[in-house]
């Protein structure tokens, strides 16, 4: 997986591209590096070009979105598609997650 | 622009700290004054366990009786030189990788290149210089301490994984035990149950709850390793001290398995899971799900997809689970698995997929009426090896025609 930042004025979009599996925890770690920012700051994930999730990929949404509420920041992920769409739906995650349009 | 000179180093190199007073060194030597030089050069560096070779036969009766963890070798030794020692210590497995330092005057490049080919591991140039030689000695000393070690690491942690893999694979169903409980409520239950080399979060079991109701509860726990390892033998305690009574239910046992888990999880860990029961009497399969993957029910008209969508299990406190039924008539199957199944890589690094699993059970099904499931194995096995990157279950679970 591979990641790229884009600082905005008070909001940061982090857009995921490729394979999110157990073995990028490493890069993960940097992307959660990334939510360094004032309380109140909006951090979105863009998902559209991730290809594949598996359940550590899961689990490392989760780690975001629990950064994200201890520092106060809003937390968002939105162009979730195919196979990324379709284990976010199976996980329920859309209920927990606040997912952009 | 002058440079601190701080030296991490000692006079002779730099020092590892890893202690040379246990290692033995061979000296093999046909001049009484060179070898007496050399032992005391090693002295030098803590090297006090040495003995000493004076022509080739001595060489190879010491290297046997000494076991030494490092040779300094003459080139010239007689009758047979050094190079011709070399290639028969080399021979032998036990002293593949044992250090060998050659001493040689000869010194132009072609003699420098057989030394090495004949399987030296370092050359030093005679008349020796002192310091040279024992920074060399050490340093493949403490090569080879580190690689010892390293193996040493390795071989252990292997075995931790192993022990931890085969107490894995204990915590599922006893063999005969699950042929006797399944043929008591008619039916056929096939497993198969396989841990990754690293060992995974792979669980399942079965409970016969009373006549009539079989529970089935299949979970993937997050991750890789020992730490989801771990995690399914917590999932699997919690369910031990469940009250048969609270089997029953589906939905309220992934509530309660979700909070205790979520207590003590950390953030990013969780189960998928699925957990259903088979009621022989209404004809029903009643289940609840975590995330877990879809299965698969096959009846007369062929087989459809379950949805299985849930909160995952232990990653919110708060979250709720519902129960969904289903008719699972006599001769009806299910197929339940866990994610190693479809997201398996083959040689191209394509996965199975869910579609491409619900044409190989169709395949199964028509190629292999009467042991689709062995058949349906035996296919993966061939497109994705044995070795598995992810833990991997698949249950074939068959309510009896004539029940």
């Amino acid at each position: 997986m591979d990641f790229t930042v884009t600082d905005a004025h008070d909001s940061t979009e982090i857009r995921l591209h490729g394979r999110m599996t157990f073995s990028d925890h490493d890069t993960f770690r940097s992307v959660i590096a990334a939510f360094e920012r004032p309380a109140g700051h909006r951090m979105v994930f863009d998902l559209s070009g991730l290809d594949f999730v598996d359940s550590s990929g899961l689990g490392m949404f989760i780690i975001a979105r629990d950064t994200a509420q201890k520092k106060k920041l809003d937390f968002a992920m939105r162009g979730a598609r195919d196979e990324v769409q379709r284990l976010i739906t199976l996980a329920k995650l859309h209920k927990v997650f606040t997912i952009d349009a | 622009m002058e440079f601190p000179t701080e030296t991490p180093a000692s006079l002779y190199g730099l020092e590892l700290g890893i202690p040379l007073g246990d290692r033995r060194v061979l000296i093999a030597d046909d001049s009484r004054f060179n070898r007496r030089t050399l032992a005391r050069f090693l002295q030098w560096i803590g090297i006090v366990q040495v003995a000493f070779a004076t022509n080739g036969q001595e060489l190879l009766d010491q290297v046997e009786s000494f076991d030494p963890d490092l040779l300094l070798i003459d080139a010239n030794l007689p009758p047979i030189d050094g190079m011709a020692l070399c290639r028969v210590l080399r021979g032998n497995p036990r002293w593949r990788d044992l250090p060998i330092l050659m001493q040689s005057t000869r010194q132009t490049d072609q003699i420098r290149s057989l030394c090495f080919q004949a399987g030296a591991t370092d050359l030093l140039a005679k008349p020796i210089n002192p310091g040279e030689c024992v920074a060399r000695v050490r340093y493949h000393l403490e090569r080879r301490s580190m690689v010892q070690e390293l193996r040493a690491f390795r071989e252990r942690v292997e075995r931790d994984l192993r022990q931890a893999r085969s107490m894995q694979l204990a915590l599922v169903p006893d063999a005969e035990w699950l042929e006797a409980m399944a043929s008591r409520n008619a039916l056929r239950i096939e497993p198969v149950f396989q841990t990754s080399d690293e060992v995974g979060g792979d669980f399942w079991t079965t409970f016969e709850i009373d006549g009539g109701h079989v529970g089935v509860f299949v979970a993937d726990l997050s991750g890789h390793g020992i730490a989801s390892a771990i995690n399914a033998f917590r999932l699997h305690t919690l369910l031990t001290r469940t009250p048969p009574d609270d089997l029953r239910d589906p939905a309220r046992l992934l509530t309660q398995l979700n909070q205790r888990l979520a207590d003590i999880l950390t953030v990013g860990q969780f189960a998928t899971a699925f957990y259903g029961v088979i009621d022989r009497h209404t004809d029903s399969l009643r289940y609840a799900a975590a995330g877990a993957p879809n299965p698969l029910l096959g009846s007369r008209g062929g087989f459809r997809v379950l949805d299985a969508s849930g909160m995952l299990l232990g990653a919110f406190a708060d979250a709720e689970y519902e129960n969904r039924s289903t008719p699972f008539h006599p001769g009806d199957t299910l197929f339940l698995y866990s994610d190693g199944l479809t997201e398996a890589r083959d040689r191209d690094d394509a996965m199975l997929g869910e579609e491409g699993l619900a044409d190989l059970i169709e395949q199964a099904v028509l190629t292999a009426p009467e042991h689709p499931f062995p058949w349906l194995m035996a296919r993966f096995a061939e497109r994705f090896g044995a070795g598995l990157y992810d833990d991997l279950t698949a249950l074939w679970i068959a309510r009896d025609a004539t029940s």
